[in-house]
Formats: C-alpha cells, structure tokens, sequence
C-alpha cells in the first residue's frame, strides 16, 4: 500500500471516464452510418456501442487479506473490461431512395438515440469532475504532510 | 518519561485513519458508475477493542474464533450495504461522499497542524526557550 494509492485509483477513474466518453463520441459520430458492416452481402448499420465497468482489485493480496482477517480492502479504483453491443432494433424509416433501403422502402438506421448519449456524457462529465476534485484534495493532503515538521 | 509523548503517537494513528479514509472516500467515487459496486467505510477498531478487550469468549472447541483480535490494526474497512439508492445496484451516494471528502481533507490538516505545533513546542523547550 503506497502513499500514491489514492492517487493511482482516481486516475483508474478519469481513464474509464474518459473511455466511456470516447465511446460516446464515437456513437454519436455515426448517429447516421448505415454501412458499419457487411454481413451476407447486405450493409448492417453502425450498432451502439456501451461500456462495461468493474470494481479493480489489486491482486494476490486483496485475495490473502479477504482469506485471512479482513473481509473488506481499500480496492484500486475502476477499470472498464469491455465494449458491448446495444442489441436492441434498428430503427426503420421509410425513404425509397437512400441507396441502402431495402425493395420494401425502408431504411435501417442505427440504434443510437442522440437524447440517451448526452444524457451519458453529461454524467461522465460530472463523474470526472468530481474525480479531479478527489484528485486535488490528495494532493493537497500529500503536500501537507510534507510539511510535518518544518 | 519520554520525549515524545503520547499525543505524536495519538496523532499519527489520526493521520493514519485519515489517509486510510482518503483511499476509501477515492474509491467510492472512482466507482460512481460501476453496477453493483457497494460503498465502503473506515470504522475505528479502538473503540470495539476497547469494549470487548476485556473478557475472553467462552469456547467449546478450539476451532471458534476468540474475540481478541491478535493484528494490531487500528481500524478497518466495511462495506455500506444497508441502502441501494440506483436502479443498477450501486449505493455510492455522491454527495455524501464529497462532504465525506472536504472533512477527511480538513481533519488531516488540523492533524499537522497539530503535530507541527507540538514538534514546534519540544523545539523550544531544546533550546531552552531561546
């Protein structure tokens, strides 16, 4: 346990916060993309894309001190383990003369609704926000014990 | 009796607890938006050491746990499981922890400020009030 653990875990934080606010970006950047991929010969729309985050453990000794004494540790912070898929429907619109609207008239379009994504990148705004806050006050609380004694 | 008394020993445990706090305050808010994340919390172990330090549990086999808690540990973690306030089972109640945060971080600077002032004080009386 070292004295920059505080620090390592809030900057677990600002990593995934600004992960997730990468994926939103790149959900809304293709708010309209109808060819993200081919699949049997026919375009499939860009699907939207969400981030799965963990609790961080710090490993062996986490597990040794869970085993022995202490149910609960500190914990490391956050990590995100991976990208998922949004499986939910594409959205059909009719417009017979986009080049890639089926013989029936319509349109797929992706499962991205731009209300949802500002919603998500409103709250990892705020949840970096107040990671930097949790940053600064350790620094400061670091710089104050360098001064025990002076 | 010692030069350095009882009271730097006091509040180096109090620092202890703050900077151990700190950790556990970052990490509640590290993991505002992790599903299923519970919030945890530093407890004082002096108090329940204090309160049960004194009688011995009464064993039927050697394989019960005594009360006596052989680690020095001052003060320990535990998780806040009591209340789920978000539709995806995190508890973390952000408020709560950045006045928890503007605390700790006051507490621990009037501990040093504290232990300056007594560091400060022994200074004097080594020179002799000079």
């Amino acid at each position: 346990m070292s004295i920059f653990q505080s620090l390592n875990i809030t900057a677990s934080a600002l990593t995934a916060q600004r992960l997730r606010m990468d994926v939103i970006s790149s959900n809304m950047a293709n708010v309209d993309t109808t060819r993200a991929r081919l699949v049997n010969g026919r375009w499939e729309p860009y699907r939207r894309k969400l981030v799965v985050m963990e609790p961080r453990q710090e490993g062996f000794a986490t597990y040794l001190q869970a085993a022995m004494d202490r149910p609960d540790s500190v914990g490391s912070g956050v990590k995100v383990t991976k990208i998922v898929e949004d499986p939910s429907p594409f959205k059909l619109v009719y417009d017979p003369s986009h080049p890639d609207a089926g013989p029936d008239g319509y349109v797929r379009l992706p499962n991205v609704d731009p209300l949802k994504e500002m919603v998500d990148l409103i709250g990892a705004t705020r949840s970096y926000e107040a990671n930097v806050t949790v940053f600064n006050a350790s620094k400061g609380m670091l710089m104050k014990a360098l001064e025990i004694g002076k | 009796m010692s030069l350095f008394s009882h009271t730097i020993r006091m509040l180096e445990q109090g620092l202890d607890y703050a900077s151990l706090r700190q950790k556990v305050i970052a990490n509640n808010i590290a993991n505002v938006d992790t599903p299923n994340y519970k919030a945890r919390d530093v407890q004082f172990r002096t108090e329940l050491d204090r309160a049960i330090g004194s009688f011995e549990a009464k064993r039927t086999n050697p394989k019960h746990l005594p009360f006596l808690h052989t680690t020095d540990q001052k003060f320990f973690v535990t998780t806040r499981g009591n209340l789920v306030y978000n539709h995806n089972g995190n508890n973390v109640d952000i408020d709560q922890e950045m006045s928890n945060l503007a605390e700790n971080q006051i507490y621990y600077n009037a501990l040093v400020e504290q232990l300056n002032g007594k560091l400060t004080e022994l200074k004097t009386v080594i020179k002799g009030g000079k």
